[in-house]
């Protein structure tokens, strides 16, 4: 999918929902970096880690997510993902705007 | 002379995040082109370096995954594969970009002649002209001795002439003293493939064996 069309007028939106998007992830469970791209492999929001990484560290910068480093059985140590309480509450912000604005969306234009 | 078993392709040996790893020629060229411009699109980016290390992690673990008993080198089509998975790298930071980017590319290949103290025999001055000419530091130290003797057996004198130019470029030529000067030197306009350079040089001895078996 993704024609154009979309293309033309969501690539702004479609940014910023994947930082939401990779929230809600790291919110979920504790990731690392392959964890989040096979999650969203199959959905709109496909990526790649050439993205992924500086996004990720934009996110750390911010506050709102952070690592540990996990030894893995089949190579080095890996930097597993978690939200922070400040993660947290952006979520929760985001979480209910989202809401909100599908509601707007439905709602706009009737009556 | 040189070329007598030239369809052998040459082996480089990088060093991603402290493990070594083999490619061949082209393939470790088209790693080099991707890690340069990953530097470059994250330039002023404050978490550069570490997103930085994060790709060559990444790129690692995605070659050790290809290699295995009797399979000892990542070939250019899976190094490119393995790019392409990764995909090129977007400044997701938001940082102020643009700054150097400007003065960059202006000369990507600018060479300044530097003497080159990692590796120098006296002063660094061969080394420095070998990177400069692109040609083994042996070459040109060959070139000086030969110099020396012609000068004493040509004129029958001691060597002033070579061993004055010798001394000479030892106190005009300025040495490389930061990662952007040794970059420079080597005719890089950025640290990175440098450091990637520079690890090849670390590890190379210790894989020239290895080079033979995996050919």
């Amino acid at each position: 999918m993704g024609t154009s069309l979309i293309q033309e007028k969501f690539a702004s939106i479609r940014k910023g929902l994947l930082e939401f998007l990779i929230l809600k992830i790291v919110a979920s469970d504790k990731v690392y970096v392959a964890d989040i791209l096979r999650r969203l492999s199959t959905t709109e929001f496909a990526t790649q880690e050439g993205t992924l990484y500086p996004l990720l560290s934009k996110m750390r910068r911010e506050g709102a997510v952070d690592y540990d480093w996990q030894e893995s059985d089949t190579g080095p140590p890996r930097k597993y993902y978690k939200l922070t309480a400040k993660g947290k509450s952006q979520l929760d912000e985001l979480t209910e705007y989202w809401a909100y604005i599908n509601q707007t969306f439905d709602n706009v234009g009737q009556g | 002379m040189w070329d007598k078993v030239n369809h052998m392709q040459k082996v480089i040996t990088i060093n991603l995040n402290g493990n070594a790893y083999q490619l061949d020629e082209l393939g470790y060229d088209e790693l080099r082109r991707y890690l340069m411009y990953a530097e470059a699109q994250l330039a002023g980016n404050p978490d550069a370096s570490e997103i930085l290390r994060d790709l060559e992690q990444s790129i690692a673990e995605k070659c050790q995954r290809l290699l295995g008993p009797g399979k000892s080198v990542v070939t250019t089509p899976e190094i490119a594969q393995i790019l392409r998975e990764i995909g090129p790298v977007e400044n997701g930071g938001g940082a102020q970009h643009g700054s150097r980017e400007a003065d960059s590319p202006a000369s990507p290949h600018a060479k300044r002649l530097y003497q080159i103290r990692e590796g120098a025999m006296v002063s660094g001055v061969a080394n420095g002209l070998a990177a400069h000419f692109n040609v083994d530091p042996t070459i040109v130290r060959v070139a000086f001795a030969l110099g020396a003797v012609l000068e004493m057996t040509g004129y029958d004198r001691p060597p002033v002439f070579t061993i004055g130019l010798y001394v000479l470029l030892v106190f005009i030529v300025p040495y490389a003293k930061t990662p952007e000067e040794r970059a420079a030197a080597q005719g890089a306009s950025t640290s990175l493939p440098y450091r990637l350079q520079h690890a090849v040089e670390k590890v190379k001895a210790k894989f020239d064996g290895l080079h033979h078996r995996a050919q």
